[in-house]
């Protein structure tokens, strides 16, 4: 009897974690977005310090991004060396479509950065980079609910679904 | 670096087809080629000895010089847009490309180049020694003095100035002195990523892509130089500058467009250089069975 119990137990324990493993995916998806934009921001400040050219920008943004940013930034920051065989907006645009933690939508607003970087005077840039951000702050942000909201359910869900299993097999 | 290892290292600009083409040239031809030109439309021709030659590959597309200018400004466009309008980009090495395409218009000035017709790729050559020949006539007691180079386009008056500026900082032949340069253009130390391509020496100091006179002022309140250099002095602010800098006892090494004393006498411009008593030596220069030939003049 008291095997069953513990079994019980692990059953519905397992199924609250995987519940409250969905609703971390939803906030790692969030922090990772946010992460994102602060990096993009990095961008801008520099970009307003003294316009760097785009190695140097890209490699102050991988000293001090975190996540996501760092890891595009130093992408950048070596295929700038081969331009010759793949210019700076496919690069971009290749290296956001990689950045599986940022999620479809978010690599979706990430990946057209590429064609006005290094390209338009500096005002442009600048608004292009905050354009980019607050969208992915936005996106951030609707992570964020999500996962307060739906991390409620998807415990519940866990729990339940738990429970359920376990009086169907006692 | 040898001249074939210099035309190596300028043609890396290039996209990947119109580099093979390059460097598919002979060592003897890529030391001797000064310049590489792109037309778009046209066949990629290497300026030898003088003489342009098609190197015989497919015609330059236009796409090909926009990748020519990604490449060479490493994808930052931003960073080099006051080069592009005034129709040239320094690259590592010195080397030059000058860039032709419509030109896009603000306020009466060139905002930018779009739909590239053209490129020159211009290779940078040094070549260290060229003040041999005078600077013992214009070092008296062992320090350089107040001098002016004088001679018209092409006869090597930026080159025998970067030589100059590179012996006196380096104290070679001469006492060693701190040099600042207003480099306007860029063409006398060719900066790319905060250092001079061409040897200025060690205790030279560079400003440069603002106009001279503003430059001159710069260097002269921050730098504390000794001697001031200037490559082409064409307007009234950039004597005024000079005057300022003479009054601060600093020595001024610099060159002009001039056929000879004549001739600056003649031009209100420079009349007033020698009104003032600027310069003490005059360096004219002048091209005799292909060897320069140098006459050094005392002013004052």
């Amino acid at each position: 009897m008291m095997v069953r119990l513990i079994g019980a137990a692990l059953v519905a324990a397992g199924g609250g974690w995987m519940g409250i493993q969905a609703a971390a995916g939803l906030r790692r998806r969030a922090r990772a977005l946010r992460q994102m934009a602060a990096g993009l921001a990095l961008l801008e400040g520099e970009l307003e310090l003294d316009a760097p050219p785009l190695p140097q920008l890209m490699t102050r943004g991988a000293g001090l991004g975190q996540g996501p940013a760092k890891e595009l930034f130093q992408g950048c920051v070596q295929g700038l060396d081969h331009l010759d065989q793949e210019g700076f907006a496919p690069l971009w645009r290749r290296l956001a479509g990689g950045l599986d933690e940022l999620g479809p939508e978010g690599q979706a607003v990430l990946a057209p950065l590429g064609d006005a970087l290094g390209r338009y005077d500096i005002q442009r840039q600048q608004e292009a980079l905050a354009a980019v951000r607050r969208r992915l702050e936005e996106l951030a942000g609707a992570q964020e609910a999500d996962s307060r909201r739906q991390g409620r359910v998807y415990q519940a869900l866990g729990l339940s679904g738990g429970a359920f299993l376990v009086i169907l097999l006692l | 670096m040898t001249a074939a290892d210099s035309f190596v290292q300028a043609v890396q600009v290039l996209p990947l087809r119109l580099r093979g083409e390059a460097l598919s040239l002979l060592e003897g031809d890529r030391a001797r080629t000064e310049e590489l030109r792109l037309r778009a439309g046209w066949p990629m021709t290497a300026l030898i000895a003088g003489a342009e030659r098609p190197l015989g590959g497919p015609p330059v597309e236009g796409e090909e010089l926009d990748q020519l200018v990604e490449i060479a400004s490493r994808a930052s466009r931003h960073a080099v847009l006051d080069q592009i309008r005034r129709g040239y980009l320094t690259i590592e090495g010195g080397h030059r490309i000058g860039l032709c395409g419509t030109a896009v218009m603000r306020e009466g000035e060139i905002h930018a180049l779009r739909a590239l017709s053209s490129a020159d790729l211009r290779i940078a050559r040094q070549v260290e020694g060229a003040c041999a020949p005078v600077l013992d006539g214009l070092c008296p007691g062992g320090r350089l003095a107040d001098t002016l180079i004088l001679a018209p386009p092409g006869l090597g008056k930026t080159t025998l100035l970067r030589d100059l500026i590179r012996a006196v900082s380096e104290g070679e032949g001469c006492l060693p002195l701190r040099v600042a340069l207003a480099d306007e253009r860029g063409e006398v130390a060719a900066m790319y990523g905060g250092r001079p391509q061409l040897a200025v020496g060690r205790r030279t100091d560079v400003v440069e892509g603002c106009p001279k006179a503003q430059g001159l002022m710069l260097l002269l309140r921050g730098m504390g130089p000794q001697v001031l250099a200037v490559d082409e002095i064409t307007a009234p602010e950039d004597v005024r500058a000079l005057t300022a800098a003479a009054g601060c006892g600093v020595t001024l090494l610099a060159t002009a467009h001039g056929e000879g004393r004549a001739d600056l006498e003649r031009r209100p411009l420079y009349r007033s250089l020698l009104e003032e008593g600027l310069f003490r030596f005059l360096v004219g220069i002048r091209r005799d069975r292909g060897r320069y030939c140098y006459n050094v003049e005392e002013l004052r």
